[in-house]
């Protein structure tokens, strides 16, 4: 069989580096099928979509600026910030459009001021990102003292809908989250703006000299992942009816995960939105089949590690020897 | 090894060696023998298999027939270090040293000469700067071993990465285009190091696009095209007329030369008083339908030139006008206002790798095959590529293929298409034929002209005498960032005043 399908050794370790994270993929909601008794039901797969709905679509932003060969650190602070300001706003004005203005706002002034930093100042992304996180968690305990922020349930129905509604049998956040998969999709293949995003990760020293402003894209892309991180913000706030100020902390090492996951789908080794939905869904299998069987939560974060250390070193050790052979 | 098999048995040979890409022979059936003593030059067209031969004898790709013969021992090569174990090392085209390591640092890179000291095995630098100094003396250089590498010229780091090459004691080394972008005089000296290698006993294998090199240098020439070897030729019958048409075949060639000035009475770009870190207060015109020239050794400033205009160095001082505006450089304001750039590096400055051929044609002008501005529209970004593909005879499996397969000179022809797409009014191409085959430099030779004959200009940066004597309608010539003269190539003695200047006003004789 295997003979049948690959001529030769360099095949089979092609399509492993290739699919590798695929099969890995399939191999697990296999295994958790056939181990516990309540995962592959309607009801439970519905529902882990619905909860990697806000993962996926962080990390489908942080594609844009990692597909332009940056790092954004800033992302799990920005993140509680926003559902701070938003919920804030709406208590304050009562008026849910104002707040969901502000909520994007707020994530578009993170990603400007990001992008200034990195793009346009010049500092290195994971520094200023990182501090610009620190700088965040400070100004929303500042805000907040560390409490949550509640409001009456009644304040607006449109609001529950958002994280809470169905249409027919799908959860509203997984609609918002195929709809900007399309979009990311779309954007990155389709567009001039994809196009040179990948040609600045790819070369950043050709991209300017063939005449692009990499300043202007770098920073759109921090924009982009301000934004992303913004609307996540919004569903998860919706979704558990308060802001919490440390809501969102843990998508930082989850959606790292989930975008070296993608770089290393496919053997492109630049993050792809499909190869970003493909890790994201491995992360909240990992999350939601776990707690199913009663892990305990720390032993979640192990297991999240171990997987990403393995992917990687899969597809580096695939990568490297393909690539000497390439020189 | 006795005497008597004497100076030219036969070390390395090929026996019917031949491989392939995805299911396309791009080199089939060569045989090749090189001698000890010998200088065995290859030559051919773009992407004719130069490269993938040379890559197969060190260790790169396996061969997919045939074999290689060692000393007359039949050898396999599973790796480049075994290759190099046997004594086969090669220099490659791209300069691949640490910037801040000294030049025997450099030289012993991975290679490190150990001592004892107290029982712990520790780096002999001592024995290693004599050795290095050794062998640069041996090549007749001149040269500080505890300088950086990165205060290095670049004839200078050429001659140690040959030293990095030599210190292994090697009995067969590759030269893959040494002499491209150097400039005239540390191009005729390296071509003297690489004599001396060959009266060491060395057998040397030597590619070039510039044929009056190989004839200079060669003792036999090996001409490949299409992937398949037409002969080789001993130096006496060698003649770069004879190498071109064997390198042909069918195809014409013209020794190009301008023959009419495009140039009319209106200035297109006016600079004055450039100042930058590397420049001094540049100034010079450029006329509408113009080819203008600027010659100077490695280092005295060409790029730099192209640089600032096209706002990648920032300017100290200085003022540029196009079509009498003033315009601010920047690269993106660059595009826009009708300047295009062919930068000297392709690769590090010139390429996406890991982008298709397409995409790398489409990239600046994008905006031209997008809907609304900004959706692609691939269909005709396709029909447009494989114009190119075509007109240009850019050698490539199709607008998808991968620009890191293309061979050296067809990537170059890649940048060319990039720009030749845009409707821009004035190009500055930096060394535009670096790495190109004599007919397609021709082809490129008659694409500026017709540049110029519909009224676009151009501006030529290249350390190429010859080429800038036979385009280019006036020469600006740098020398330490400055410019220090202007010669039109029709003027008497144009050649040797302009090498003076070059060199700063020394007399040649
Ligand atoms: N790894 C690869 N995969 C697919 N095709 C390749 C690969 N390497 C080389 N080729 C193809 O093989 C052909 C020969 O390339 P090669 O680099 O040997 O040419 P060359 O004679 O060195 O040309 P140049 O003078 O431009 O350097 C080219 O058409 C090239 O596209
Ligand atoms: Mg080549």
């Amino acid at each position: 069989m295997k003979i049948a399908l690959f001529n030769n050794r360099n095949d089979l370790r092609e399509f492993i580096r290739k699919y590798g994270t695929v099969i890995g993929a399939l191999i697990l909601f296999i295994v958790f099928s056939l181990i516990i008794e309540r995962f592959l039901t309607a009801s439970n797969i519905l529902m882990l979509l619905r909860q990697m709905s806000m993962l996926t679509i962080i990390a489908l932003g942080f594609n844009f600026v990692m597909g332009a060969g940056g790092f954004d650190m800033s992302i799990g602070s920005a993140c509680g910030l926003i559902a701070m300001v938003f919920a804030l706003t709406l208590l304050g004005t009562g008026s849910l459009l104002l707040a969901l203005s502000a909520a994007l706002l707020c994530g578009l002034l993170v990603g400007l001021i990001n992008g200034m930093l990195v793009a346009y100042i010049g500092l290195p992304d994971f520094i200023a990102t990182f501090a610009v996180g620190s700088i965040i968690y400070g100004v929303k305990m500042l805000m907040t003292r560390g409490n949550p922020v509640s409001y009456p349930s009644d304040i607006s129905p449109v609001f529950a809908f958002i994280g809470r509604g169905f249409v027919g049998p799908f959860p509203f956040p997984v609609i918002i989250m195929f709809f900007i998969f399309i979009l990311t999709v779309f954007v990155l293949y389709r567009t001039s703006f994809g196009r040179r995003v990948y040609a600045i990760g790819g070369n950043p020293v050709a991209s300017l000299y063939a005449g692009i402003n990499i300043k202007k894209y770098r920073l759109a892309t921090f924009v982009i992942s301000g934004l992303s991180v913004a609307l996540a913000s919004i569903i998860l706030t919706s979704r558990l009816g308060s802001a919490q100020p440390l809501a969102g902390e843990e998508f930082l090492l989850d959606v790292i995960a989930v975008v070296f996951l993608s770089t290393t789908m496919f053997g492109e080794g630049e993050p792809t939105p499909s190869g970003t939905f493909i890790g994201a869904l491995i992360i909240s299998m990992l999350n939601n089949g776990l707690t199913m069987l009663n892990v305990p939560y720390y032993f979640q974060f192990i297991t999240k590690g171990s997987v990403v250390i393995v992917a990687v070193l899969l597809a580096v050790t695939l990568g490297q020897k393909l690539r000497i052979k390439f020189l | 090894m006795p005497e008597f098999i004497g100076i030219n048995r036969n070390i390395l040979e090929a026996e019917g060696l031949g491989k392939e890409f995805n299911d396309v022979w791009v080199l089939r059936k060569i045989d090749f023998d090189l001698r000890t003593s010998e200088i065995h030059s290859l030559v051919g067209e773009n992407g004719a298999g130069k490269s993938t031969f040379i890559k197969i004898l060190s260790g790169v790709h396996s061969p997919d027939e045939g074999m290689i013969k060692f000393d007359a021992k039949p050898v396999v090569f599973h790796s480049v270090k075994d290759s190099e174990d046997t004594g086969i090392r090669t220099v490659h085209q791209e300069i691949n040293l640490v910037p801040f390591f000294t030049v025997y640092e450099n030289i012993f890179l991975g290679s490190d000469r150990k001592r004892t000291v107290l029982g712990l095995p520790t780096v002999d630098n001592k024995t290693m700067r004599a050795e290095a100094a050794r062998v640069l003396g041996e090549l007749g250089v001149e040269l500080d071993v505890n300088k950086k590498a990165h205060l290095l010229n670049a004839s200078m780091e050429r001659v140690v990465e040959i030293c990095k090459v030599l210190v292994q004691k090697p009995k067969v080394i590759i030269f893959d285009e040494p002499t491209t972008s150097l400039g005239e005089s540390e191009r005729v000296r390296l071509l003297e190091v690489i004599k001396n290698l060959k009266k060491k006993g060395i057998g040397i294998i030597f590619i070039s696009h510039n044929l009056e090199e190989v004839t200079g240098i060669s003792d036999r020439i090996t001409v490949f095209r299409d992937g398949a070897k037409i002969d080789t030729i001993n130096e006496e019958d060698a003649s770069p007329a004879k190498i071109i048409s064997m390198m042909l075949g069918d195809k014409t060639y013209y020794d190009y030369k301008k023959v009419c000035s495009h140039r009319i009475d209106e200035v297109c770009l006016e600079v004055e008083n450039l100042n930058t870190h590397r420049l001094k207060d540049i100034s010079f015109k450029l006329y509408q339908g113009e080819i203008l020239g600027i010659a100077g050794v490695v280092g005295a400033g060409k790029s730099e030139i192209a640089r600032a205009l096209v706002g990648i160095d920032r300017l100290d001082s200085g003022r540029i006008r196009i079509h009498n505006q003033d315009y601010q450089p920047s690269p993106e304001r660059a595009v826009t206002s009708g300047l295009a750039f062919v930068p000297e590096e392709r690769q590090a400055q010139g390429l996406i790798l890991n982008y298709s051929v397409m995409k790398n044609i489409t990239l600046t002008y994008l905006k031209k095959w997008c809907r609304w501005g900004f959706i692609i529209d691939s269909v005709e970004e396709k029909k447009s590529t494989e114009k190119y593909i075509k007109s240009l005879s850019i050698k490539t499996t199709g607008p998808t293929q991968l620009i890191k397969f293309l061979s050296g000179g067809n990537q170059q022809k890649v940048i060319l298409a990039r720009w030749l797409d845009g409707d821009f009014k004035i190009g500055i191409f930096d060394e535009p034929t670096k790495g190109i085959d004599v007919k397609t430099k021709e082809d490129i030779y008659h694409l500026l002209d017709d540049l110029a004959k519909k009224g676009n200009s151009a501006i030529v940066l290249s350390s190429y005498l010859p080429e800038l004597l036979s385009v280019c309608n006036r020469i600006l010539v740098v020398h330490e960032g400055r410019i220090v003269t202007e010669i039109c190539p029709s003027e008497p003695g144009a050649q040797e005043k302009i090498m003076s200047a070059m060199l700063g006003g020394v007399k040649v004789s």
